[in-house]
């Protein structure tokens, strides 16, 4: 029974190795608090866990993962701003939390600036869902389906992908009813009941495209999609925005220059080490570890921010 | 004409408490209103469901008003002021073993702790971790016990501390991600 | 149908080729089955100590069984095993202390104790606790029969026929007949669910800026689900055994009763014969009674009872012991019909996401806890050729509750016979030890002292609850279905584009509406 002894193989191998640490050149001055902003059991959840097991099997440093989810990602940043800033707290949230999101709640304490970007862990694979067999499985179906007056029901799982719902309607000419759901598992549970007919799916749908009973008909990133290369993309729809992101994790603003640098580059290392079963989950549902970090994340975090305000403007001013 | 003062207390407060809610508490403390339209989209806001749920809570004050009317003044039970003090006493032993609980490890580490040292680098150390736990959760059995047998006894600090070993023994041997009070508050 | 076939097939290979405990003589023995025998054998004695229950027992093992297990769907089936195991036990365990000392060790085995406790008086306590387990473990395989017929047939209906709309006005409907049918009063009923509505609202809500908090940070996330419930259900239970004994000061227990000498002490022949038409028919009231939520196993005993009581009357031989004098026709037609609630109660929880009693509102926790498993009528979809892992988990809980009931039958008996003893543990020690388990077993989960507060809160306000006749399970349901409920109203007012009158909009859902008023209405006038 392999899960009852994992703790325990993991506390043994931490301490069988208390010198790996040392040689790295930056140790935590205690445990770390690995803060998770999504529910216990997911995809995502399971993916920070693993990063945890990871680090600790990799470089002997105790990490206790706590679970802080709801409210998209900001109760956590609201719990981890005030958090010691020596590399013990950190926590996983989706890059919209940090941009959008915070953006948009429009608290002056809760904002990118704030905080320090770490690592991302894998990237979106954000796409436009309906049923195979449905009515709707291209975007032609759609269109003629709106312009004949039927209603349709198009599920988002954030404020942010409702915003880009609604202005890629705008810009398509269609009035969607934009069924606000609980997660992408909630549209996709929509789409199989018939309560919706399309929705955003930002990874999950893989399994389902693959198998045939669902498919992507249209990309919301600004690339192919990995398993729906045909499936055009949103902004080539007329859509002026897209739904691109990350899986990632943060950590307080002013953060020990040192600290970033180790913590940025073990994430790395574990997700990279096609040994660990981080990488393998990551593999197997989020299309490949994507790892941005240090200067070359802060660009990318700031590009993002921009694009957020404009959409943000955009939505608003309609 | 027999009326159920004990009820008929209760349903008047309830409706009182339901009227505050709905004018003054939800109000002011949703973002959203009952309705609302923001980016284009109409969709009901976050007062609504809170609002309907106070009605609710209001409509059964009024039944429960007009129920006392149908029971005497004895029948049922009710809260009555021996029930109050015991309240206050327990809050009494639950605040002391809370505080125990979170700061023990601290003021032990304070005093008898390495040079430097500080609780939340040591909240995955023994002894250390386990003190505020076991100080903390004896006091809460132990206590309890000895206000139920009205008097101080070496039986109860007992019972306190071989639970508070029990769950030790359950949760953080076996487990190394396991946190016990107050390990996760640092 | 062979679809079906095959995901039958799959939920029983989940069990038993689940990750493997340890290996007998090269073949490993999966980890499910033997979770349900550890949860069966904790459930029976932990009914037969007054003072603990199942759902008490329920509590405090979940958070151990997932840090042992881990938040993976791999868990999901150990832990419904070892959970659906004390569900069962404690059924059955509930008889122990009845029959052997007049004490019922679960509020439904009161009406056990009227003819178990003569019969053990008069030297047969063997015979009587026998009698017991045969109908409660037949009462109970029966409503599990119903349950794994019924629950699948009726989640299709739901998702094929009801759409946004008429779900919200189902769910309406389930909370206002909870409401209506349980406690003393339906103002007190509705009461306890808007006080759980609007407790269920705090911090939660769809804007970024958390609704409803005075301001605390710690309340954004809203009250945390498993320090509410258990806050309610079990520390206020404690608050209220502790202050009994404050009162009442002495805590002894009843002595060992002398028993009679030289009369044989076991199944005399024709019982079976004697008790089967009494237990077929508890059986039936008690798998009816179930299946509507919220209406417990107690009022189903005490329906069972009384049926008996006048068919008994009515075909008595002379010979025959009558009812109240140890008759063996009681002990059996309570003890199917307590048990016999306990499967069908599932009905709405696995095929509409609606709790109906305790055991499954910790179901629901550990769905919840878990992740990977949401119990409603989305699970039972038969998808083709992509495997629907809710629905094989679906089948696995139907297999688990099989083998939970071949279990009971086998060995249920005479481990229940040595549980005897238990009902000697003091309260004054009993009482506070659970409540440091359950503040840490919400700790662990929880990781905040500010839980512990919240969970406190909640006790005191379940203790409030007992001591003004609310009742406190209409409360819990109500936190449970309220974020359902708000999400499912939404998101019918966002598909049909804003339309105020959704509820009213199909006439399924206009009857459904009607229906909740009646509730009201008519099960209120019955009352006052």
């Amino acid at each position: 029974m392999k899960d009852i002894f994992k703790p325990l193989a993991v506390a043994a191998a931490v301490l069988a190795m208390p010198a790996a640490a040392v040689a790295e050149g930056w140790t935590p001055p205690g445990p770390i608090t690995m803060m998770i902003g999504f529910a216990a059991g997911g995809g995502a959840d399971t993916q920070a866990r693993l990063v945890a097991q990871g680090l600790e099997a990799k470089y002997g440093w105790k990490v206790l993962p706590q679970q802080v989810d709801g409210n998209s990602g900001l109760n956590l940043v609201a719990e981890l701003v005030n958090a010691p800033t020596d590399g013990t707290a950190i926590g996983m949230v989706v890059s919209e939390s940090l941009t959008y999101s915070m953006m948009a709640a429009g608290n002056p304490d809760l904002q990118i600036d704030k905080f320090t970007a770490l690592a991302t862990t894998a990237s979106f694979q954000t796409g436009l869902v309906a049923m195979a067999e449905g009515n709707f499985n291209t975007w032609d179906k759609v269109a003629a389906a709106a312009k004949a007056g039927e209603q349709i029901r198009f599920g988002t799982a954030s404020d942010r992908q409702a915003d880009v719902a609604y202005l890629f309607g705008k810009a398509a000419g269609i009035d969607f009813n934009i069924v606000p759901v609980k997660g992408g598992a909630g549209v996709m549970n929509g789409l199989r009941g018939g309560d919706l007919d399309i929705g955003w799916v930002a990874g999950a749908q893989s399994k389902p495209v693959t198998q045939g009973e669902m498919v992507n008909i249209a990309s919301a990133i600004p690339a192919k999609l990995k398993d729906s290369p045909d499936a055009p993309l949103v902004t080539d729809l007329g859509s002026k925005y897209v739904l691109d992101g990350y899986f990632m994790f943060v950590a307080p603003g002013n953060m020990d220059p040192e600290a970033r640098k180790a913590l940025g580059d073990a994430i790395r290392d574990v997700l990279n080490d096609p040994t660990t079963e981080a990488n393998g989950l990551v593999t197997k549902v989020f299309g490949g570890p994507d790892v941005i970090t240090g200067e070359a994340l802060d660009a990318k975090m700031s590009e993002m921010n921009t694009a957020a305000a404009t959409m943000l403007k955009d939505a608003e001013s309609n | 004409m027999h009326r159920n003062t004990a009820d008929l207390a209760l349903g008047l407060c309830v409706v009182v408490l339901a009227l505050l809610a709905i004018f003054a508490w939800v109000p002011n403390d949703t973002a959203t209103g009952i309705i609302q339209k923001i980016r284009g989209r109409q969709s009901i806001g976050d007062a609504m469901a809170p609002t309907l749920a106070a009605l609710l809570i209001g409509l059964s004050g009024l039944l429960i008003t007009l129920e006392s009317r149908r029971k005497s003044a004895q029948e049922g039970p009710h809260v009555s002021l021996f029930n109050l003090g015991f309240l206050a006493i327990l809050t009494g032993i639950f605040l002391a073993s809370v505080l125990l609980m979170r700061w023990s490890g601290p003021l032990l580490v304070g005093l008898f702790g390495p040079e430097g040292a500080v609780y939340r680098d040591l909240r995955d150390t023994m002894p250390w971790k386990l003190s505020g736990f076991v100080i903390g959760g004896t006091f809460l059995v132990g206590g309890l016990i000895s206000l139920m047998q009205r008097r101080v006894s070496w039986t109860a600090v007992c019972v306190g501390l071989l639970t508070a070993g029990l769950l030790i023994a359950v949760f953080d041997l076996p487990f190394s991600d396991i946190l016990l009070p107050p390990n996760g508050d640092l | 149908m062979s679809e079906v076939l095959n995901y039958i097939w799959l939920g029983v290979l989940a069990v038993f080729t689940g990750p493997d405990l340890f290996s007998l003589f090269g073949i490993g023995i999966p980890v499910a089955p033997i979770m349900v025998l550890g949860g069966l054998l904790t459930g029976i004695a932990v009914g037969a100590t007054p003072g603990l229950a199942g759902p008490m027992a329920m509590a405090i093992s979940l958070p151990i069984l997932i840090s042992i297990f881990g938040f993976t769907p791999d868990a999901l089936l150990p832990v419904f095993g070892f959970l659906i195991g004390i569900m069962k036990g404690a059924t059955v365990g509930g008889a122990v202390p009845a029959i052997l000392f007049n004490m019922p060790g679960t509020p439904d085995a009161l009406m056990t104790t009227l003819d178990g406790y003569p019969m053990a008086q008069s030297g047969q306590p063997r015979r009587a606790l026998r009698i017991a387990q045969l109908s409660s473990v037949t009462g109970d395989t029966f409503s599990d029969i119903v349950l794994f017929v019924c629950a699948p047939f009726l989640a299709v209906v739901v998702e094929a026929y009801l759409d946004l709309p008429e779900k919200t006005a189902l769910l309406i409907l389930s909370i206002t007949f909870i409401a209506a049918v349980m406690g003393s009063s339906v103002g007190k009923g509705l009461l306890a669910v808007g006080l759980g509505l609007l407790a269920s609202f705090v911090g939660t809500g769809q804007s970024l800026t958390p609704r409803l908090t005075f301001g605390v940070p710690e309340l954004s996330g809203g009250f945390p689900l498993v320090a509410a419930i258990l806050g309610v259900l079990i520390v206020g239970e404690i608050f209220k055994g502790i202050e009994d004994l404050v009162r009442g000061g002495n805590s002894g227990r009843k002595g060992a009763q002398t028993l009679a000498e030289g009369v044989k002490d076991r199944l005399q022949p024709g019982d079976i014969r004697r008790i089967a038409p009494y237990v077929g028919r508890s059986a039936l009231i008690g798998t009816i009674i179930g299946a509507l939520p919220g209406v417990g196993s107690t009022l189903a005993a005490t329906l069972g009872y009384s049926y008996a009581t006048r068919r008994h009357k009515a075909r008595k031989q002379p010979e025959d012991t009558a009812f109240g004098a140890g008759a063996p026709e009681g002990i059996a037609a309570t003890e199917a019909a307590n048990s016999a609630v306990s499967g069908a109660n599932l009905i709405p929880v696995l095929s509409l996401g609606i709790p109906g009693n305790a055991a499954a509102v910790f179901l629901i926790l550990a769905a919840d806890s878990i992740g990977g498993f949401n119990p409603g009528p989305a699970v039972f979809r038969f998808t083709t050729p992509e495997v629907n892992p809710e629905l094989v988990i679906a089948f696995g809980i139907f297999t688990l509750m099989s083998i939970g009931n071949l279990l009971n039958w086998l060995i249920g008996g005479s481990f229940m016979r040595s549980m005897g003893v238990l009902a000697r543990i003091p309260q004054h020690i009993l009482l506070p030890v659970v409540l440091l388990i359950t503040l840490t077993a919400i700790y662990v989960q929880e990781t905040s002292l500010f839980a512990l507060w919240v969970t406190f809160g909640f006790g005191i306000l379940g203790y409030l609850f007992r001591r003004s006749d609310i009742p406190v399970l209409p409360f819990v349901i109500a936190f449970i279905l309220a974020q359902p409920l708000e999400q499912t109203a939404r998101e019918a007012f966002a598909a049909t584009g804003a339309n105020p009158w959704f509820l009213f909009s199909s006439v399924t859902s206009a009857v459904f509406m009607l229906a909740s008023l009646a509730a009201v209405v008519l099960l209120g006038r019955n009352r006052m």
